[in-house]
């Protein structure tokens, strides 16, 4: 209840004072000064407005507006009442059917839903027609239609509530039922019933002024929406004015209702006003304006230059990763380590181009060298330049094979797209590649997994599919963002293999491999080079070996000494967190960690410094590292 | 699949029997005499002897398991029973009605799906945009207007004022077919507007919600064309959905064409329901609202169907 006091409740006041306009005005009828809304003029029908009739006089000479205040009168009071009514008995047996489960259920919210096999309308003619039609018959019929709407609601938040702490906690110390049903799960479901209601008054009112218009629901004279449409229908080709009012009307108050209900759903839900993710694909541009990429020729395969990228945020803009320089050899495998947070994904993410739309670079460049041999950067590369080169020269391979799969078509045809997508021949001959190529990613019975949905496979076997498509146009370069996080531990090993195996193969040699990882285990056993990241920066760099043995920064140690050698070993996790990127220490950014942390750090950031050949460290005491 | 469809098709098939007890039971369930029901007008006591002929009848003067029996070796007969006022039997009405009404539900379907589906993808792809934002105001509108308000505007605006066509009735297709399409486009338009608005807010939010999953990204990643990422990775996916939710509108869908069909004299089966309902002619009422029920449950077994022809997931579950 909370949220109606935040900003948002602006939103509902303007559709939320109409309505309250509509209601009072309603309810005000009979102290209003106007004309008796059954008493007939016959010589006056169709009349044009008058001073004394605002709105006209209708066939039978009865004044028109009165009839549309007073027939709203009839609409909303039967609407109103059916929803209240549907709402009480509908939340009572939700209640009951989330709370007891089992037999209970059944008989309540099972039984409800029977309604629900029936189009509302015919059951609604079938009761007036047992019934006969006027507004008690409405009522009844609206409110057996709207039961079941709330009855699904209630049970399905009775039941997510049924299992917060504090009400397992009351039932534990001894709570009556009805006690907890009705002092602790029903304030917790009020606010999706609240919406329910506004929803099925706008229903309500479709439905009862749907049925009065066929003649079937409020019975003449008593004025109502429906019926006043019904009557002008005979005579719009003198008076469609007579038709226009209570079209208005009628119309109006279902928009209006609508429109608050949407409002208010945001308000108690704001999860649900969340918008997408518009991926790159569909951006026209891709980088803001960046400097001038320089033009000498990248030394080796891959050379990134000061790469900085920035988060948008409803605070300002926040530089999420920082001057991130390094470069990969032809045939060299790089890792990339750091926590989650430090940056090493949206760095590979930005090789690719594939930077979700809220974060952009804005500084640095990423110079490539094609398989042609000609150099582009490309952060400046046009984006369909880049797509040209995504699964071509420049490969990924995502942490989660099962997500990064389309469930709905064949491995093989996925694996295919990306052959076809770069010039790869007919669609014959790409079949026939994706089948090699499955039996080259280790994929037994190749021919038919390719057949297969990816929901037939394991999540080993779906990796290899992903490798599988990464490596089908013989990339240059080849990311692998964490591929083994989502996969079980002996299978990890099997995709280790097979990305080594695959950097030895013939066909792929020269490919550089650039490792995302956060398992230190497996840089050892994969990398020539390590870049260890920290908040957004590089914090040292070096061939595996030498850094593993001597590390030069605190917190490439900290990891080392806190990355299990063995199964056996126990984890020594760093102390502290890392530190959010909108509020980073102004010194060293690891300084709050570090145990070798001085006065020094705590006012300037160090830079990177040489530790030795091909080696840096971003610390201003590296040779002290233990 | 095929077991998928047997089970399903065993499903539905339970379900009729389920609709048709209940229909039969409805008469039964109600408090009082149900002769007497019938024939009561304003609370004026009905004539006994009137009461007694139409209980014999309606056979409610059997043993309750009897009528039960007797009711349905009569639906497997295709007998109905006969309409209380000209003693017309009920089935062959209904075999005449149905087909014009299903025409109308399929030609509204199409012209809905046709502008909510290419108009909720575009507004997806550019959320906020000019397109969504007009379209978007454009179907919240057209949800809040009832089914008859807009037909019976369309007659003013499209017949009277501008006299494009003609304010309704109906021609068989045999007999003139331009003229048949005429006559069926206004009705279908009309019930098109709010099944429309809700295929583009469904559209639109399913077209969102994938764009933003993982295998969009891959497919980027792999170099697709964008125009194929759109229709292999993002409406392909989209569609479950938008099927999803226009099955959970069939309902309100079939009860719209008893407007409909009455503000436009198209002589369906719903006109004939509401005619029925007027004369409370009982057994008119039941044969009817029995077919429509059970039409009901065969289009969500086809929807089931096609849910599963979409996502190979559902097929083996
Ligand atoms: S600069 Fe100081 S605080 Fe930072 S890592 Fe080095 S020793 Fe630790």
């Amino acid at each position: 209840m909370k949220a109606l006091f935040s900003p948002r409740f602006n939103q509902l006041a303007l559709p939320g004072a109409l309505l309250a306009l509509i209601v009072l005005t309603v309810l005000a009828a009979p102290l209003l000064p106007l004309a008796d809304p059954v008493k007939q003029m016959v010589n006056q029908r169709l009349a044009a407005p008058s001073p004394g009739h605002l709105l006209g006089q209708d066939e039978y000479g009865r004044d028109v507006l009165s009839r549309i205040i007073w027939g709203g009168r009839v609409s909303l009071t039967v609407s109103f009442l059916a929803a209240f009514c549907a709402g009480v008995i509908g939340t009572l047996l939700g209640l009951v059917g989330g709370y007891f489960r089992g037999i209970v259920e059944l008989m309540s919210v099972r039984l409800a839903e029977v309604i629900l096999c029936f189009p509302p309308m015919l059951l609604a003619l079938l009761v007036v027609t047992l019934l006969g039609p006027g507004a008690v018959t409405l009522v009844l019929v609206l409110t057996i239609l709207f039961t079941p709407a709330y009855a699904r609601v209630a049970y399905a938040e009775t039941l997510s509530a049924r299992t917060l702490d504090y009400v397992t906690a009351q039932t534990a110390l001894g709570a009556t039922s009805s006690r907890v049903l009705f002092r602790t799960v029903l304030p917790n479901i009020a606010p999706p019933l609240l919406v329910q209601f506004s929803l099925t008054v706008a229903a309500a009112m479709m439905l009862e002024s749907g049925l009065s218009f066929l003649g079937l629901g409020v019975v003449p004279p008593s004025p109502s929406w429906g019926l006043m449409i019904r009557a002008a229908r005979s005579v719009m080709e003198q008076a469609p004015l007579l038709l226009l009012w209570p079209c208005l009307a009628l119309a109006g108050t279902v928009l209006l209702l609508n429109v608050f209900c949407d409002r208010l759903r945001d308000v108690l839900d704001p999860r649900g006003a969340a918008v997408g993710v518009i991926p790159a694909f569909l951006r026209k541009s891709r980088a803001a304006a960046l400097p001038q990429a320089t033009t000498e020729p990248a030394p080796g395969l891959v050379r990134i230059d000061n790469l900085t990228l920035s988060l948008k945020t409803p605070a300002g803009p926040i530089k999420v990763v920082r001057n991130v320089s390094f470069g990969i050899a032809p045939g060299e495998t790089v890792a990339l380590v750091g926590e989650s947070g430090s940056g090493k994904t949206l760095t590979a993410l930005a090789v690719m181009g594939l930077l979700p739309p809220v974060i952009t670079p804005v500084d640095g460049s990423i110079r490539f060298t094609r398989r042609d041999g000609t150099v582009s950067d490309l952060l400046q590369l046009p984006e369909a330049d880049m797509r040209r080169l995504r699964g071509n020269d420049l490969s990924i391979v995502f942490q989660d094979p099962s997500s990064s799969l389309n469930p709905v078509h064949r491995c093989g045809k996925q694996v295919a797209e990306a052959i076809l997508a770069h010039g790869g021949g007919s669609a014959r001959k790409a079949r026939d590649r994706v089948v090699e190529l499955f039996r080259r990613v280790g994929l037994p019975d190749p021919a038919r997994r390719a057949n297969a949905f990816p929901h037939e496979l394991s999540g080993g076997q779906k990796q290899r599919v992903m490798i599988a498509a990464a490596v089908a146009n013989t990339p240059r370069l080849l990311i692998a963002d964490e591929p083994t996080t989502a996969l079980d531990v002996t299978v990890q090993a099997q995709i280790l293999d097979l990305l080594a195996e695959l950097k030895s193969g013939a066909e792929t040699s020269g490919m550089g491999l650039l490792f995302v990882t956060h398992n230190l285990a497996v840089v050892r056993q994969i990398a020539d080079r390590v870049v260890v990241m920290y908040a957004g920066e590089i914090v040292e760099e070096g061939p595996v070996g030498e850094v593993f043995a001597h590390p030069r920064h605190p917190y490439t140690a900290a990891l080392l000494a806190s990355a299990p050698e063995s199964e056996a070993e126990e984890l020594a996790a760093i102390p502290g967190t890392v530190p959010s990127p909108a509020a980073l220490p102004p010194g060293c950014h690891f300084a709050p960690r570090c145990a070798l942390s001085t006065q020094a750090c705590a006012t300037a950031h160090p830079d990177a410094v040489e530790v030795g050949p091909g080696r840096t460290a971003r610390c201003i005491r590296p040779m002290e590292v233990a | 699949m095929l077991a998928f469809t047997l089970r399903r098709t065993a499903i539905a098939l339970v379900l009729v029997w389920l609709v048709a007890t209940l229909v039969f039971m409805v008469i039964h369930l109600i408090p009082g005499d149900p002769a007497e029901l019938l024939l009561s007008q304003g609370g004026v006591a009905p004539d006994p002897a009137a009461v007694a002929e139409l209980r014999e009848r309606l056979g409610l003067d059997l043993p309750l398991y009897t009528q039960y029996l007797n009711y349905w070796a009569g639906l497997f007969r295709g007998d109905f029973g006969v309409s209380l006022q000209d003693e017309h039997p009920v089935a062959s009405e209904i075999a005449l009605r149905l087909p014009r009404t299903l025409e109308l539900i399929g030609a509204a379907a199409v012209i809905a799906l046709s502008v909510g589906l290419p108009f909720g993808t575009m507004a997806a792809l550019k959320p906020g945009g000019r397109l969504d934002r007009i379209a978007s105001l454009i179907a919240g509108i057209s949800l809040s207007v009832p089914v008859f308000v807009v037909g019976t505007l369309a007659i003013l605006v499209f017949a009277q004022k501008l006299g494009w066509v003609s304010a309704g009735g109906y021609v068989a297709l045999a007999q003139d077919p331009v003229r048949h399409f005429i006559l069926l486009l206004m009705p279908a338009s009309t019930i098109a507007v709010g099944l429309g608005a809700v295929v583009f807010r469904v559209t639109r939010s399913a077209v969102l919600e994938v764009l933003g999953r993982d295998h969009v990204r891959a497919a980027q990643a792999r170099g697709v064309r964008p125009r194929l990422i759109i229709l292999r990775h993002v409406l392909r996916n989209a569609l479950s959905p938008v099927l999803t939710v226009v099955a959970l509108h069939l309902g309100s869908l079939l009860g719209g064409t008893v407007l409909v069909e009455y503000v436009f004299n198209w002589p369906g089966l719903s006109g004939y329901l509401v005619r029925s309902v007027e004369a409370r002619d009982y057994p008119e009422v039941l044969g009817i609202v029995l077919s429509i029920s059970v039409l009901f449950v065969f289009l969500n077994l086809l929807v089931d169907l096609a849910y599963a022809a979409l996502d190979p997931r559902v097929r083996h579950a």
